[in-house]
Parts: C-alpha cells; sequence; structure tokens
C-alpha cells in the first residue's frame, strides 16, 4: 500500500460544513426555545438557505471530492462498499447516502420553513405564497422533520466515532485541515475562483428568494387603510 | 351562616349550570375566536416593535386586549370531551389538557402572568422592552402549544 498525504476537502466545502455545523445547531436550539428567539430561527434559516444551495452548487463545481458525480451512493457502489470491495477517496457510498439524506431533510425542512408559522406571530417569509391551511400543514412536517433531522446528525457523528474507533479511520482531521496523511488516490483538483464565485452568486440568489424580498408589498399597513378610529 | 352556606350553593349551582349551557361546538367557537383575536394583537405588538415607527397607543391597546381574554377565564370553554369536535375548524386542543392537569395549569398561568407584564410594559412605552416582554410572551403561548396543540 503506497500511501500518501492528499489534498481532500478543498476550503470551500470545510466552511461550508463547519457553518452548517453551527448553523444548524443554532436553528435546532432556537426553534425549541421559541419565544423571541424564533426571529433568530428564521435569520438562521436563511443562513442555512445560502449555505445549502452554495453546497448544491459545489457538488457540480467544486473539487474532486465534493462533486456529487464523484460519490453519488449508486446501488453498485452500495454493494460494492458492504462486501468490501469498493475502494476510493472522499465520501464513501454509505457516508454518500448519509450526505444526501441529511441535505434532503435540510432541504425539506428550508423550504417547510419558508411557509411555515408558529400560530402565534412568526410566519416565514413565503407564507404568503401557500396561505393559511398549507402553511398549517406545513409547519406540522416541519415540526416532524426537526426529529428526523436531528437523528441523521445524532447518526452522523456516531458514524464518525465508529470510523475513529472501530474502524481506525480519522474522518475527522481531514474535515479540519483538508488533508488526508493516508491517502491511497489523487489529491483534489478543480474548484477554482471562477466556480467559488459562480456558486456563491447561485447560493445569494436562492437567499434573495427565500427572503421574499421579491414578493409584491402587502396592502398598505393600518393607517393607509380606512378603518373606524373605535 | 346556614344561609350564607345555602347562598353559596345556590350560587354554585346556578353558575355551573350557566356554563353547562354553552354547547360544546360553541366553546370551541369561542376558544378558537379568542386565540385568533389574540393572534391578531401580538401582530400588531410586533409590527409595532419591528417597523420602526413605534406607536404606543396601538401596543397599549393591543396589550390590553391579549390581557382582557388571557383573564378571561377561558378554561371554563374547556368542556370535558371537547378535545374532539368542530368549531370554526376542528379543534386541536389535545385530550392531555383534562388528564395532565398540573402541568396544563402551571402554562396557563405562565400566560396569564406574562399577559399582565405585557400590558404593564406597553403602558411604559418603551419600544425595547415591549418586544423583550413579547418574546416572553410568545414563550408562553408556545409552551402550551408544544404539549397540549395537536400539530397538523
Amino acid at each position: 500500500m503506497n500511501s500518501k498525504r492528499i489534498r481532500l476537502w478543498d476550503l470551500p466545502t470545510r466552511l461550508f460544513h463547519w457553518s452548517l455545523v453551527l448553523c444548524v445547531a443554532a436553528a435546532v436550539i432556537s426553534g425549541q426555545v421559541g419565544g423571541k428567539w424564533i426571529d433568530w430561527h428564521g435569520k438562521i434559516g436563511l443562513a442555512i438557505v445560502g449555505l445549502v444551495a452554495f453546497r448544491l452548487a459545489w457538488g457540480l463545481l467544486g473539487s474532486t471530492y465534493a462533486r456529487f458525480a464523484q460519490f453519488f451512493p449508486t446501488p453498485g457502489r452500495i454493494k460494492a462498499y458492504l462486501s468490501g470491495q469498493w475502494r476510493g477517496e472522499g465520501h464513501n457510498p454509505l457516508g454518500a447516502l448519509s450526505v444526501f439524506g441529511l441535505l434532503g431533510v435540510l432541504g425539506v425542512q428550508l423550504l417547510t420553513g419558508l411557509v411555515a408559522n408558529d400560530d402565534i406571530a412568526f410566519r416565514g417569509p413565503l407564507y404568503d405564497l401557500v396561505g393559511n391551511d398549507w402553511s398549517n400543514r406545513l409547519s406540522g412536517l416541519h415540526h416532524l422533520l426537526a426529529n428526523v433531522l436531528i437523528a441523521l446528525v445524532v447518526l452522523h457523528v456516531a458514524a464518525i466515532a465508529f470510523y475513529g474507533h472501530v474502524k481506525k479511520k480519522k474522518l475527522l482531521k481531514p474535515m479540519l485541515t483538508g488533508w488526508k496523511d493516508d491517502g491511497e488516490g489523487e489529491s483534489a483538483t478543480g474548484g477554482g475562483i471562477v466556480a467559488l464565485l459562480v456558486a456563491l452568486l447561485f447560493a445569494a440568489a436562492a437567499v434573495y428568494g427565500a427572503s421574499g424580498a421579491w414578493l409584491p408589498e402587502p396592502p398598505p399597513p393600518p393607517p393607509a387603510a380606512e378603518t373606524p378610529s373605535w | 351562616m346556614k344561609s350564607k352556606l345555602l347562598l353559596s350553593l345556590l350560587a354554585a349551582t346556578l353558575a355551573s349550570s350557566a356554563m353547562a349551557q354553552v354547547k360544546p361546538e360553541d366553546a370551541i367557537k369561542f376558544r378558537q375566536s379568542g386565540y385568533g383575536f389574540m393572534a391578531w394583537n401580538m401582530g400588531r405588538i410586533k409590527m409595532n416593535v419591528e417597523g420602526g415607527n413605534f406607536n404606543k397607543e396601538e401596543v397599549i391597546k393591543a396589550a390590553n386586549a391579549i390581557q382582557a381574554i388571557a383573564n378571561s377565564g377561558m378554561g371554563a370553554l374547556y368542556l370535558p370531551g371537547t378535545d374532539k369536535g368542530k368549531g370554526w375548524e376542528e379543534t386541536r386542543a389535545k385530550s392531555n389538557i383534562w388528564t395532565d392537569k398540573e402541568k396544563m395549569g402551571k402554562v396557563a398561568t405562565d400566560f396569564v402572568r406574562e399577559a399582565n407584564e405585557m400590558a404593564k410594559v406597553a403602558a411604559g412605552g418603551d419600544a425595547a422592552a415591549v418586544g423583550n416582554q413579547l418574546g416572553k410572551l410568545s414563550g408562553t403561548c408556545k409552551g402550551c402549544h408544544d404539549d397540549f396543540k395537536a400539530k397538523r
């Protein structure tokens, strides 16, 4: 086995990952606490829209191991991995399931959260697009999936601990430094500055779209509308 | 003494019969109306806190409305068996409202306390304090919704 030090995770991927950790933790806590924190929950949600949109773009434009096609968990790859046949760098096929699972649930959380309401004084920025009935239903789903998301995160962390202790594969360090000491593949290439700018632009557009800033102005606030003074 | 006792007994009987006259369907409607009306007023306070132009009078009106409803003894509308039924829409009251009395009592008391405080703070007219109290108040709404209001 000729292992060497390889570049595994590019900097944008790592920044994305750790920002997402912070934002999801903050979102879970602010969502559970509620009260005045619900407005922060909404803002953090918008930040996560940006992060996830960036990652989706980076999955096409990023460097080798950040690309979805590189690690997409096809049945063939999963079978190979489970029977010990799989060789490769980056996300292994099971880890890839975890990546897509997390991104998928997170995506539904974002879409439902954007139109949700809390029956108190909070409405997601795109609430008006779906109306009250659907907002109520999707808020229920949002609550439910929060638990699924937490479960997936726990599984994700547990899997990393398992790899570290049982299979003696340190997955944490490359996600921090970008380097893998005992790599068997090639260093990652691609994902240059132009790709980064395009991905960032896409993320910014997604946040703008999610913020509802483009929605038509609501009818003028009460003072302008003629209502009786009592 | 004896007559006093009789009188209070009579009063209690009358009161309970008066309460029983609210039909379950109406009780659910009144509940939903109360919460809906409070939601309007929560939204008003929030708009004033966030909008940049804080209108003290508006906030006082809204806070007083919430306080009045909070102190109206809405518990009387939670007739046994009304965890099911339709008012303006299907009720979302969960059956543990009637069984988990201790916790339910606590969240209800918390809510009334913060609603009273909201009215007090609104009268003070300080926008930041109002925003802060609005957070506390909506926290007590959530305290009940989390455990006692069905999700859809």
